[in-house]
């Protein structure tokens, strides 16, 4: 069985790009456009990999992060940090908070196909 | 959906996102902007930027780069947002609309809108404070460390290969990694030639934590990536893992430096860089010999002799290395040789025999589903693990075995004392000290002995002046003796005095209504009555014994032992006590059969051979239960009848021939199963009483068979042998064993 993946990122031509590749490359993907909108769709089935943005509206990534190492089926679920150059606190925060790899933007889509597939084969 | 839709997306997207940053801009003239909207506002130029690269729109990221930077010190408080910055920003978003516009109509980049782009951009990193914080020193550390490494020498080791040494951190699995994944990945830049996983670091199952990751690999991986491919597929877990990666021909020295940074044992490790093909045993040698600090001139040149030499003959077994290295290490830790014992809690032992036992238990039934499946290949996997089962059992087992030294050393003492306090004079011998008997029985064995010890001292050895008289040496002699013999131990106690006089023990087991009057007995059973409860010969009751409680006492503790005790004696010669035990109490090899339904275990120390009950033989046995063996007369028991089961022999029997303790007698059964390695479970307290049980055992199947208690069925044979009309002594076999 395929393996999931959830993209969250408030940018829905970001979602879309990285969805293509991901999907491209076997994995089954869903979109999330925040941190609320993704928590909702943890529950109910099984997400094997977490991509979240740092930045977003209603809930950012590291809220999200803190709110997934809660879930007590998530455990074990790794999570990768979208950041930047310019946000090295950021991405110091999102690993403190359990989310320790990360892709920095801007990325091209071979570049987050190799970080997830370092993590998660499809 | 397809990258067009996608770009479309983008391209709405940016514009809305630009649409709300120009609007808050607006807004910000009649009101103070909040934190939130500062926020909404970077987001903004962030998400344009993070989507943009994903196009490989460069323009956009590289000038939104710009943007985002300013906003970001604007955010965090270090710029004032004021009416100069904020028409700035207005001209920048007007400029990413004309960038979007651009990415629309398709056209190439326009040459005046670029330096427009450039202006703005200027105008923006006077903002940013100074020049960009350059981030090339990082990259800078790994250059040094490598030329630093290859100014320390050393030749340059032979594999092509890159050499990667793994320590995840405990982490790990917390953290949503799985090690395996990343070797995965490794996999897809070149090739995993060799992999060892090291679990040294794995602590006791009681200790472990299942969530933490205990696990080390040492990897050579032949590929042509460069060095930053490789590092970057660890990137994620490099903070908290230990990570080495060797280049191919990478100096010798750098192998030293890796095996003094790792935490295993040198040794260990060297062994598994040899074994990953990364380092040839001459290169380890030297290494270590490097590693050792041995003084650079005397010790090169000795390593690369013996490596020369290890080389040119082509025998370079690792086997050979480590002998040396051993030899070399000897001066500087002389102490870890002595340490060739290690003391072990027993209750450990127990525990881990258990746990073989519950295998061996497991392995059958893995055997028999095997079996019945008909695979060949499940047939053959099982029958390598159950070979490896019994060898587990075997040295587990063996891990239990202590000599019997310590014991009968124990009674140099006692003798001595006890010999003082009768008034006799009376000597110990040992002999046999070297067996060795399974701890659990050791423990157990002492009490009896001593028993059968201050026995034979108190009535089995006379006072010197009867000694004398009788022509003996004044001095008595007790002596111990252990020896194995089918399977079990043997233990004797011996004395050389006046042995058991047949006609008091009569006597007295008349009184006592332990035989009844006109009962024939043979010798032996007559001598066997002193080990009946309540039967004592000793006229004077002294300290030592003679209260009627040392005789069957003993025999009751030999028999939870599963072991039996009989009893050689001539009068005025002496007397023989001899104990046979089985080596272990846990699990033993055994021999099963089948009557009816039922199964039953023989011991398979105790068997010596099986033959088929012929037709003509059963007719001939019908009235009188022995058969011709080989010109031997060879009696038998029927185990059907015996344990009354039910149901009619089948048309061919087959005859056990067990032998225990010089006798010999056959067992008829109807199906031969073959060897079973049998874990004995003790059956309750309710069954103590049936003969010839002597515990139970779980076959594969998880059925219950009975183990075959062998000493007490021979004994009903011999009583029955020796009550029927046949003549004394005539109906049994004596073997010469």
């Amino acid at each position: 069985m395929a393996k999931t993946i959830l993209i969250v990122d408030d940018s829905a031509s970001l979602r879309q790009v990285v969805s293509i590749a991901l999907k491209s490359a076997g994995y089954e993907v869903i979109e999330a456009s925040d941190g609320k909108d993704a928590l909702g769709k943890l529950t109910g089935q099984k997400v094997h990999l977490i991509i979240s943005d740092v930045n977003m509206p209603n809930m950012d990534g590291i809220t999200l992060v803190k709110e997934v190492k809660k879930l007590p089926n998530y455990k074990f679920t790794p999570i990768i940090m979208l950041t930047t150059e310019s946000q090295e606190g950021k991405k110091q925060e999102g690993q403190a908070a359990g989310a320790k790899a990360w892709v920095v933007k801007p990325f091209q889509p071979a570049q987050m196909l190799a970080a997830v597939s370092k993590l998660v084969l499809p | 959906m397809n990258l067009d839709e996608a770009l479309q997306t983008f391209i709405v997207e940016s514009r809305e996102l630009l649409q709300d940053l120009e609007q808050a801009l607006l807004r910000m003239e009649d009101e103070a902007p909040t934190a939130d909207t500062i926020n909404a506002m970077f987001r903004a130029a962030h998400t344009i930027k993070g989507s943009a690269g994903l196009f490989g729109l460069d323009d956009i990221v590289s000038f939104t780069h710009g943007v985002e930077s300013v906003l970001d010190r604007v955010r965090g408080g270090e710029l004032l947002l004021d009416g100069e910055l904020a028409s700035l920003f207005l001209s920048c978003c007007d400029h990413m609309g004309a960038l979007v516009d651009q990415v629309v109509s398709g056209s190439d980049g326009d040459a005046e809108l670029a330096a427009a782009g450039n202006a703005l951009t200027a105008r923006l990193k006077a903002y940013l404070g100074g020049p960009e914080a350059q981030p090339q020193p990082q990259a800078k550390v790994p250059q040094q460390r490598e030329q630093k490494l290859e100014a320390s020498g050393g030749g340059e080791v032979e594999t092509d290969s890159w050499h990667i040494s793994l320590r995840f951190g405990r982490d790990v699995l917390r953290n949503g990694m799985d090690p395996l994944s990343f070797i995965r990945y490794l996999g897809t830049l070149g090739k995993v030639v060799s992999l060892s996983t090291l679990t040294e670091a794995i602590p006791a199952a009681a200790e472990m934590d299942p969530e933490s990751c205990y696990l080390g690999f040492e990897i050579r991986f032949k590929s042509d990536a460069d060095k930053a491919a490789i590092e970057g597929v660890f990137e994620f877990v490099r903070e908290d893992s230990e990570i080495h990666i060797l280049s191919p021909r990478a100096k010798i020295s750098e192998y030293v430096e890796l095996i003094r940074a790792l935490p295993e044992e040198d040794l260990r490790l060297g062994e598994i860089l040899v074994k990953c093909g990364s380092l040839t045993p001459a290169e380890l040698e030297q290494a270590l010999r490097l590693q050792s600090g041995a003084p650079p001139g005397a010790g090169e040149a000795g390593g690369r002799q013996i490596g020369d030499i290890l080389v040119d003959e082509g025998v370079v077994h690792p086997p050979v290395v480590e002998a040396a290295l051993a030899k070399q290490k000897q001066t500087k830790d002389s102490k870890a040789s002595e340490g060739q014992f290690i003391r072990v809690d027993a209750e450990k032992l127990d525990h881990l025999i258990n746990l073989v036992g519950e295998m061996v238990i497991a392995g059958a039934g893995a055997n028999l589903a095997a079996q019945r499946a008909g695979a060949a290949e499940l047939l053959e996997a099982t029958s390598t693990l159950s070979r490896l089962v019994e060898e587990v059992r075997d040295s587990a087992l063996q891990l239990r075995m202590v000599q019997i030294a310590a014991t009968f050393n124990r009674f140099q003492r006692v003798v001595r004392d006890v010999s003082r306090e009768l008034g006799k004079d009376i000597g110990l011998s040992i002999s046999g000290g070297e067996t060795e008997l399974d701890k659990t029985v050791v423990e157990k064995i002492g009490d009896p002995l001593m028993h059968l010890v201050r026995n034979s001292m108190d009535h089995g050895i006379e006072p010197s002046d009867v000694r004398v008289s009788r022509g003996k040496p004044a001095k008595g002699t007790v002596s111990l003796n252990a020896y194995h013999d089918s399977g079990g131990i043997v233990i004797e106690v011996a004395d050389d005095g006046g042995g058991l006089k047949r006609e008091k023990i009569l006597q007295k087991a008349l009184e006592k209504g332990l035989v009844a009057p006109g009962q024939s007995l043979t010798d032996r059973e007559i001598h066997q009555l002193i080990l009946e409860p309540g039967f004592s010969t000793a006229e004077q009751v002294t300290n030592l014994s003679g209260r009627g409680v040392g005789m069957d006492v003993v025999k009751r503790n030999i028999t939870a032992l599963r072991g039996t005790i009989d009893l050689d004696s001539e009068e005025g010669v002496g007397m023989t006590i001899r104990i046979r035990l089985p080596l272990t109490l846990a699990i033993i090899d055994g021999f099963l059969v089948g009557v009816c339904d039922s199964s039953f275990v023989v011991p398979l120390d105790m068997v010596v051979e099986c033959v088929e009950l012929t037709e003509a033989e059963r007719r001939a046995a019908r009235d009188n239960s022995y058969i011709n063996l080989r010109g031997e007369v060879l009696p038998f028991l029927r185990l059907r009848e015996l344990f009354e089961l039910p149901g009619q022999p089948g048309r061919r029997e087959n005859i056990v021939v067990v032998r225990y303790g010089g006798q010999k007698a056959g067992l008829v059964v109807d199906r031969l199963m073959g060897e079973f390695q049998t874990v004995i479970k003790p059956l309750g307290a309710l069954f103590s009483n049936i003969r010839g049980i002597g515990g139970s055992t779980i076959l594969g199947s998880g059925e219950v068979a009975l183990i075959l208690d062998v000493p007490g069925l021979l004994q009903q044979v011999v009583s029955r042998e020796a009550h029927s009309k046949a003549p004394a002594g005539g109906g049994l076999v004596h073997a010469k064993g």
